[in-house]
């Protein structure tokens, strides 16, 4: 497999959203491995990611990302009216890449049956697998993945822990923020506490 | 950039066939104005040249209000619109990909309200092919106006009623030429179908290129 010596950084970033400053003059590097983010909630581990995804404007500082990004929220982000392959099919399709893949990823996943329902229709847990689907169909260097564990059931945490492993083990660039999963610190290269938008190594 | 508007319109396409809400509301929307059009105005007033033209472009409108904010309203539900942003390429493609969708769905709409238009109002048509002109480029040019607006408006909490209210005046020249464009190719005028014609192509070609300069900025 090849190595991917890629990542994301943000130097002196301040996040300014309706008046509140949501981030203060944050500096982060990210390398290869999975980087956990850590902070209590309203602590800005969301706009965090959202900033290195290039989600929010920076009011000040600036954000460098060696290759692509994928950036999974608190929501699934699919399009409702599509089914989870139709969905995941348009982000492989957008990104040039190969959809055979897609399938594959879809049953390992758990959603073998469901694949070709549209999202609107799957539970929440279904469409949270659809989502996370995404880390093995879009082959980008930089997976940023917002509490990524809400919703799923112990086969789909199980499923995420080999996948973020499996990322690794390729040289991605792995973020998650969460606020449990304790046993990620131990694959964890780097972990970053956040508390009222300011930023530091754990 | 091509090839991602294309995917953008054809993701859009699929969502409103599995979920025809914006095309449904758009479609009965045109056709009860055009059924109640006779009856508030009267027969006589009704098949004016200068007024059916006038309401049916009025109607169109509404229903393109109608179909970009549904459309823009399937994308903020699960933070959809933010998974196309996010991609690389997503915020140009994106503005392209809902004018094309947009404009083949107000297609569909402004066939249906036009022959509902000539065959309830039982109007006559001197200049067939100058008519099909005028509403093509009519057409065109209504999704790239809206589009704009209703990405302008999209973090406002009161878009729902600020985008008509940003857009019409934006629409003023685009109805009055569509408008008189239209009145002139149903009464035989063929020199001023083309000019209002033109000039909606000229309307059309300014706003794409102002939605694709624009758009992909405003979405930070």
């Amino acid at each position: 497999m090849r190595t991917l010596q890629l990542g994301a950084s943000l130097h002196d970033a301040t996040v300014v959203l309706d008046d509140r400053v949501v981030l203060r003059a944050v500096s982060v590097m990210v390398g290869p491995g999975l980087t956990l983010v850590r902070g209590p909630n309203g602590s800005g581990k969301t706009t965090l990611l959202r900033a290195l995804a290039g989600l929010v404007p920076l009011a000040r500082g600036d954000r460098r990302v060696t290759g692509d990004v994928l950036y999974i929220g608190h929501r699934p982000m699919l399009l409702r009216g599509l089914t989870a392959r139709e969905n995941l099919e348009f982000f492989v399709r957008f990104r040039g890449g190969d959809t055979s893949r897609i399938d594959g990823a879809l049953r390992g996943w758990g959603l073998g049956d469901d694949m070709d329902r549209p999202v609107e229709r799957l539970s929440a847990g279904e469409r949270r697998r659809a989502a996370l689907a995404r880390t093995e169909t879009e082959r980008v260097p930089v997976l940023l993945l917002d509490e990524p564990f809400a919703d799923l059931d112990d086969a789909g945490v199980s499923r995420l822990r080999q996948v973020i492993a499996r990322a690794r083990g390729d040289g991605r660039s792995i973020v998650v923020a969460t606020h449990a999963h304790r046993e990620l610190d131990e694959m964890a290269v780097a972990q970053i506490a956040i508390d009222d938008g300011a930023a530091r190594a754990a | 950039m091509i090839d991602r508007i294309a995917l953008v319109a054809l993701r859009e396409l699929r969502a409103e066939r599995r979920q025809p809400d914006g095309v449904v509301a758009a479609v009965t929307f045109i056709a009860v104005l055009v059924l109640l059009e006779s009856l508030v105005v009267g027969p006589q007033m009704a098949r004016n040249t200068d007024v059916a033209p006038a309401l049916f472009w009025i109607a169109l409108a509404f229903a393109t209000i109608l179909a970009t904010m549904r459309s823009f309203d399937r994308e903020l539900e699960d933070d959809a619109l933010e998974a196309l942003v996010a991609l690389p390429g997503g915020r140009d493609a994106l503005f392209g990909g809902k004018v094309l969708a947009l404009t083949l769905v107000l297609g569909l709409v402004a066939a249906v309200g036009g022959v509902l238009s000539l065959v309830l109002l039982d109007l006559t048509v001197a200049l067939p092919a100058q008519l099909v002109v005028v509403i093509a480029f009519g057409v065109a040019a209504l999704p790239p106006v809206v589009v704009l607006d209703v990405v302008l408006a999209l973090r406002l909490r009161a878009r729902a009623a600020l985008v008509p209210i940003l857009a019409l005046p934006v629409l003023t020249p685009h109805l009055l030429a569509a408008s008189r464009g239209s009145a002139a190719a149903l009464s035989g005028d063929a020199t001023g179908a083309w000019a209002w014609a033109a000039l909606l192509a000229a309307i059309a070609l300014v706003y794409l290129v102002l939605g694709l300069s624009v758009v992909p900025a405003a979405l930070d």
